[in-house]
């Protein structure tokens, strides 16, 4: 039996649903051209198809990706994530990014930090850090310092509520131009927030209920579009008064 | 359920048998109309959801008539200590079967054949080298099982799978057929399968046109598997292609 080779032009995909076994590029229609995959691709012989199911984003002049949207996060260098303490050794902290293994915090990796300083963090402390190392087969390496050596705003967040959301959500928390409901909700409250990209997101206020108004009106954001993100959180804030 | 060795007097058990004989008669006339409506060679229709469990990485739910479903995916996650260093990941499934799945209370009898097969029919589906040193967990509970339980086991895992985001070769859609004489008929209910002389399944992946698991039981001649083969390829395209809406539809929404 043939195996049908998809006629398609690779350009008739981009910014279209993907499926598991889609074959996006024929290598052989387009020679000596170099071509960057990213994550959710695989060069099979002469044929590039996609093993993740999300939409294919290309960016220009050779860029391809699959864009997807989990609950579980992969961990990949230079991200910022939350991470949650679950052990103490002498050398590192054991730390949970919500990815497939735990990750390793070195005691050292803060600004100014020596044996003698060593933060006391307890379990289930809620940390802002950056992913330093990560490849498929070794645990994750954080550090609680950007690349130059500062501290840079990482490191335990206090108070505040934390909340689980799928990756493709924070991703679109943090993009920029601002995203349309934080705008909304910083018209009218004033709190703080951080975003990881491993899909944790933490909220500080000074009231629990406006803690509560703005988890909730971001958990419901995730597939509404601009305007009805801002009419979602007009209700939302008419219903409470604020 | 067991008939005693002596001539005992049981009158249930002789009135059963003669309930099946005259069924696998029915069965094997050229013209029998299936108790649902169908014919020969349609399927029932299938319902699939993704997220059903919010605590698993990836779930999904399967309707297909009175077979339901639910398959939830857990991982990668680390896999215990105990366990050797593997460069390529491990693929844990665990097929199981609520008390009041059957009609009669009671745990099924073919669980754990299922989670083998379950396992055979999508590792070779899934890239278990990116994600060494972890598992991902299967676990896959049949709520109702109204015939044509692994099929459906089947493409609601892969389905789960996708949900979860682990890399896969494709999409796997299984689908199964029986035989009654010269009567091939797809997708078998319950009764259909107590009284058939034989069974065809396989997995399937539409994309890349191969089969990762083929079971065959009964007896067949060449010309009756190449004419199963045909129909149950041409059953799981579509498949695929009712899954690859549900993936698309759950994320709009």
């Amino acid at each position: 039996m043939e195996v049908e080779k998809s006629t398609s032009l690779p350009t008739s995909l981009i910014d279209k649903s993907v499926f598991p076994g889609d074959i996006i590029l024929d290598l052989t229609s387009m020679p000596d051209q170099t071509i960057k995959l990213g994550a959710g691709l695989r060069q099979d012989c002469d044929v590039v198809s996609a093993v993740k199911y999300g939409i294919l984003r290309f960016k220009k002049p050779n860029k391809y990706w699959v864009e997807s949207s989990q609950k579980r996060y992969v961990p990949s260098a230079e991200d910022t994530v939350l991470g949650v303490v679950m052990d103490a050794k002498p050398d590192n902290f054991l730390v949970d990014i919500k990815g497939p293994m735990i990750a390793f915090l070195p005691v050292l990796a803060f600004e100014g930090g020596t044996r003698r300083n060593i933060p006391k963090f307890e379990i289930g402390t809620l940390l802002y850090v950056r992913v330093v190392k990560a490849n498929n087969c070794m645990n994750p390496e954080l550090s609680c310092t950007d690349a130059s050596g500062k501290a840079a705003e990482f490191g335990p967040l206090r108070d505040g509520y934390m909340f689980e959301t799928s990756t493709g959500l924070a991703r679109m928390l943090l993009s920029s131009p601002t995203c349309p409901v934080l705008e909304a909700l910083g018209k009218k409250l004033s709190f703080e927030i951080a975003v990881g990209l491993n899909g944790r997101v933490w909220v500080n206020a000074s009231s629990p209920s406006t803690v509560i108004l703005i988890s909730n009106a971001i958990m419901r954001s995730e597939f509404l579009s601009a305007a009805q993100q801002k009419i979602m959180v007009e209700k939302l804030m008419q219903r409470f008064q604020v | 359920m067991a008939t005693a060795p002596t001539s005992t007097y049981s009158p249930s058990n002789s009135w059963e048998r003669a309930r099946q004989q005259q069924k696998k008669s029915l069965f094997r006339k050229e013209d029998w109309v299936r108790s649902d409506g169908r014919n020969f060679h349609q399927c029932r229709p299938a319902f699939l959801r993704t997220g059903a469990t919010n605590a698993a990485s990836g779930s999904a739910y399967a309707e297909f008539g009175s077979t339901k479903v639910i398959v939830s995916v857990f991982g990668p996650r680390e896999s215990k200590k105990a366990m050797m260093y593997s460069d390529t990941g491990r693929l844990n499934c665990h097929v199981s079967y609520t008390t009041f799945s059957a009609p009669i209370r009671g745990q099924g009898t073919d669980n754990k054949e299922y989670s083998s097969m379950l396992h055979k029919a999508l590792e070779s589906a899934i890239i278990l080298e990116t994600f060494p040193k972890t598992t991902v967990d299967i676990f896959a509970l049949v709520l109702e099982s109204g015939g044509g339980d692994l099929p459906v086991i089947i493409s609601c895992a892969s389905l789960a799978l996708a949900d979860a985001g682990i890399m896969m070769y494709d999409l796997v859609s299984a689908v199964s057929l029986s035989c009654f004489g010269t009567n091939l008929v797809i997708d078998p209910t319950t009764e259909e399968e107590a009284c058939r002389d034989g069974s065809f399944m396989i997995s399937y992946m539409p994309s890349r046109n191969e089969i990762t698991q083929f079971t065959l039981t009964g007896e067949w001649s060449t010309a009756k598997i190449n004419e199963a083969l045909e129909l149950c390829l041409d059953a799981c395209s579509k498949l695929a292609e009712i899954m690859r809406s549900c993936l698309k539809d759950n994320v709009l929404s």
